[in-house]
């Protein structure tokens, strides 16, 4: 099929994917930043436990496959008598592993604050809370702008997951396979969808790097 | 000075008063965990996902040579596509790094596209036009081909941030030696390129082997789609996935871990001429 042909037949279907993935990707990557802070805050606060189950989480929702948490998330957690609906199932997906990759890069952002900044915060008396918000928080993000980028586009990527399961309106994603079974869409009805992700993804990008450039700390 | 990480320097050695704060709030938050865990082992005792027929077919050898051939799968594809994604990779590097305007050119719009289209997109590419064109790859090279695609262009970006890395002394004096700029590049910049982007190849293999997961699509006989045949031979959901999940986590635990391991080996050890 034509460019022209697939975007009469389905135009508004795609701008209707377009939105669902943006309204995924924005919504899954503001709850996974601050869920990504706390976690992070549970990593270097002074008590232990709290510190090992920050560890933990990171560990496990760093390194699980993204298909698998779904999986768990939709068929293997109504045997407890827990039940989502889908599209609430890949949400929980698309923020707790972007949440994990939120805290790393949040804790190699704490990394290059220089040892002396503590030392003088402490000498001014301030709380350890008062210290993490108004000294280690607000640098940690203003020297890890060009990695949350990086991360945002990951999210958006990983909001693909919505196409395994049967959720209305469909992703970009979704949308193509939906195509394909019914009409013969081809690579037309591929390239479209991957033009539209891969706009996204270079418009965050410029921003991102705009950001950067206005917000790094150069030392 | 050798300092970890800032999660020892955020505070001293704790006062009387503060180590009294301290412990209260430890055994808070152990008492919080402990509540956690035990309503996640209540909602499973509740549920009845203790009972033995979930679990005793996990005693069997059978059960884990079954999984085992998944996960020999699993990890072939895994390498295979980060092999291919490596050799795709070199050439975008080579083809983005050079002077002739269309290569670059070129190159840059593949590294961007790959980049920012979602492995999925390719896998269901490879799973509904592919076959259309007269081409049919086995349901190995379905899940293996895509994966090995959507990660090239990261690992382009990865190999050329470790050809940048190379002190550009190093690039003078080869040239003033006379070495051709072939030579210059596979004598002498590319291997130490090579050795400060090896944490970062690991960590791509890492993201590979998550995205054949979705070898289900394509009826690829890996360890998740091993794990559907054993849920529906034993009915048993939730104790499968769970397993499958665990093996999947440490698999990439291990290798992130090594990951950073030679990362921060290679921070401690310079390269030569680089002022450190």
């Amino acid at each position: 099929m034509s460019v022209q042909a697939l975007l009469t037949e389905y135009g508004d279907k795609y701008l209707q994917a377009l939105l669902t993935t943006w309204r995924l990707t924005a919504v899954s990557f503001a709850a996974a930043f601050l869920i990504g802070i706390v976690i992070t805050v549970l990593r270097v606060c002074p008590i232990r436990p709290l510190r090992l189950f920050g560890d933990f989480y990171v560990q496990i929702f760093r390194n699980i496959p993204g298909a698998a948490l779904l999986i768990l998330l939709v068929y293997a957690l109504p045997y407890l008598q827990i039940i989502f609906p889908y599209d609430v199932c890949v949400l929980i997906a698309t923020v707790l592993i972007p949440s994990a990759f939120c805290s790393e890069h949040l804790m190699s952002g704490m990394n290059t604050i220089s040892p002396g900044q503590i030392e003088a915060a402490r000498a001014l008396g301030l709380t350890f809370f008062q210290m993490i918000r108004r000294i280690v928080i607000p640098q940690a993000l203003r020297s890890t702008v060009l990695p949350m980028t990086n991360l945002l586009v990951a999210t958006m990527l990983t909001t693909s997951l919505a196409s395994q399961v049967p959720m209305r309106p469909h992703d970009l994603t979704g949308i193509v396979s939906y195509i394909n079974t019914r009409d013969a869409g081809g690579v037309t009805a591929f390239a479209i969808s991957a033009v539209l992700y891969c706009g996204t993804a270079l418009v965050i990008g410029r921003i991102g790097s705009l950001i950067d450039r206005k917000v790094r700390i150069l030392r | 000075m050798t300092r970890t990480s800032i999660r020892d320097m955020l505070y001293e050695a704790p006062g009387p008063k503060a180590q009294k704060r301290i412990r209260f709030f430890t055994g808070l938050a152990l008492l919080l965990l402990a509540a956690l865990l035990a309503a996640i082992i209540r909602q499973f005792s509740v549920t009845g996902q203790f009972a033995e027929k979930y679990w005793s077919f996990f005693a069997k050898i059978t059960t884990w040579r079954f999984l085992g051939e998944g996960l020999l799968t699993t990890l072939k594809a895994a390498l295979t596509g980060s092999a291919i994604a490596f050799a795709l990779g070199f050439l975008l590097m080579r083809g983005k790094l050079r002077r002739n305007r269309i290569l670059r050119a070129v190159s840059t719009v593949l590294i961007e596209f790959t980049r920012g289209v979602p492995t999925l997109l390719f896998i269901y590419f490879f799973f509904l036009v592919v076959p259309k064109t007269g081409w049919k790859p086995s349901a190995f090279w379905k899940i293996t081909l895509p994966c090995a695609i959507s990660a090239c262009g990261v690992v382009a970006e990865a190999l050329r941030s470790g050809v940048n890395a190379v002190p550009k002394g190093q690039t003078e004096a080869a040239l003033s030696l006379g070495l051709t700029e072939t030579r210059l590049f596979y004598k002498v910049v590319f291997p130490q390129a090579f050795r400060f982007v090896i944490p970062s190849l690991i960590a791509e293999l890492v993201i590979v082997l998550k995205d054949t997961t979705f070898a289900y699509i394509v009826t690829c006989a890996d360890l998740m789609q091993n794990a559907k045949v054993l849920i529906s031979n034993h009915d048993a959901m939730l104790s499968v996935y769970l397993v499958v999940a665990v093996i999947y986590i440490l698999i990439n635990y291990i290798l992130n871990k090594i990951s950073d391991r030679l990362a921060l080996k290679l921070r401690r050890m310079p390269a030569e001429g680089s002022k450190a």
